[in-house]
């Protein structure tokens, strides 16, 4: 568990879907413990998740890094990790670093569990 | 650091108008420091909205970069400078001689690639190398067309 004031992980259950909602600033210090929730949903055989950024202020690569090894991971075993960004400036980091061809964005939660 | 250590490739920052040291525990958690400072040292130089969230996310790459592969415990020494124009940011890692313990940075190893492509996009200069045995990473952002606030 992460004692940084400006994180927070917490998950949701929409429709069997589980959801991720990240709060705060996702950096080298902050990203592991994404990691283990994205880890711990796989182990329970989980192959379909959303992870919400809409309220994440900052993501650098570490951020990023975490994210591809889960969509990767989901991926392989037949599923997927979907995010929702509706922050312009998080929207340009997956822009800049070509990832908006990697993973499925979607501008709601509700939006991201139906696709 | 001798002050030859702050001179980067390209050094175009002559006429500085002012300049900001940090030096900080090598730590994760403390990154957000930088990018404070980043964002003061932004600001203080009268740049947009935009490029100030740009060196934050910059600052925070080229720290990832002099700790990322190496990392022991150790103190990051960085440099700021800037002009009418211009911003420069010279960040060197310097290891401690022995003990300690080892900060997790690992995490940071496989998104090299990210980081650059990042560096690549937000800035206008940005490089790396060794000095004096120590991991060393600069960048220079000039200020954008109507970039003032």
């Amino acid at each position: 568990m992460t004692t940084d004031v400006n994180f927070d992980v917490s998950e949701i259950d929409r429709g069997g879907t589980p959801v991720l909602e990240v709060r705060g600033e996702v950096d080298v210090s902050t990203a592991p413990e994404l990691r283990e929730r994205l880890l711990a949903l796989a182990e329970q055989g989980r192959t379909l998740a959303v992870v919400d950024l809409s309220d994440v202020s900052f993501v650098d690569s570490t951020a990023l890094g975490v994210l591809v090894s889960g969509v990767k991971r989901l991926r392989s075993a037949g599923g997927d990790l979907r995010l929702v960004v509706t922050q312009p400036r998080i929207s340009k980091v997956f822009e800049i670093t070509g990832l908006t061809d990697v993973f499925h964005i979607y501008k709601s939660a509700a939006e991201a569990v139906k696709a | 650091m001798s002050d030859a250590s702050w001179v980067v490739p390209g050094d175009q920052v002559l006429h500085e108008r002012d300049r900001v040291e940090l030096s900080l525990p090598a730590r994760p958690e403390l990154l957000f420091l930088l990018r404070m400072t980043a964002a003061a040292v932004a600001s203080r130089a009268d740049f947009g909205y935009d490029q100030i969230e740009d060196l934050r996310l910059a600052i925070d790459e080229l720290a990832l970069t002099v700790c990322g592969d190496e990392a022991s415990a150790g103190r990051l020494q960085l440099l700021f400078k800037w002009t009418d124009d211009a911003i420069e940011v010279v960040g060197i890692y310097e290891p401690e001689d022995s003990g300690g313990s080892r900060p997790d940075l690992s995490i940071a190893q496989p998104v090299n690639e990210l980081s650059a492509r990042i560096l690549d996009a937000l800035v206008d200069e940005h490089g790396a190398d060794v000095v004096s045995g120590c991991p060393r990473a600069w960048l220079r952002m000039r200020r954008r067309k109507g970039g003032h606030r």
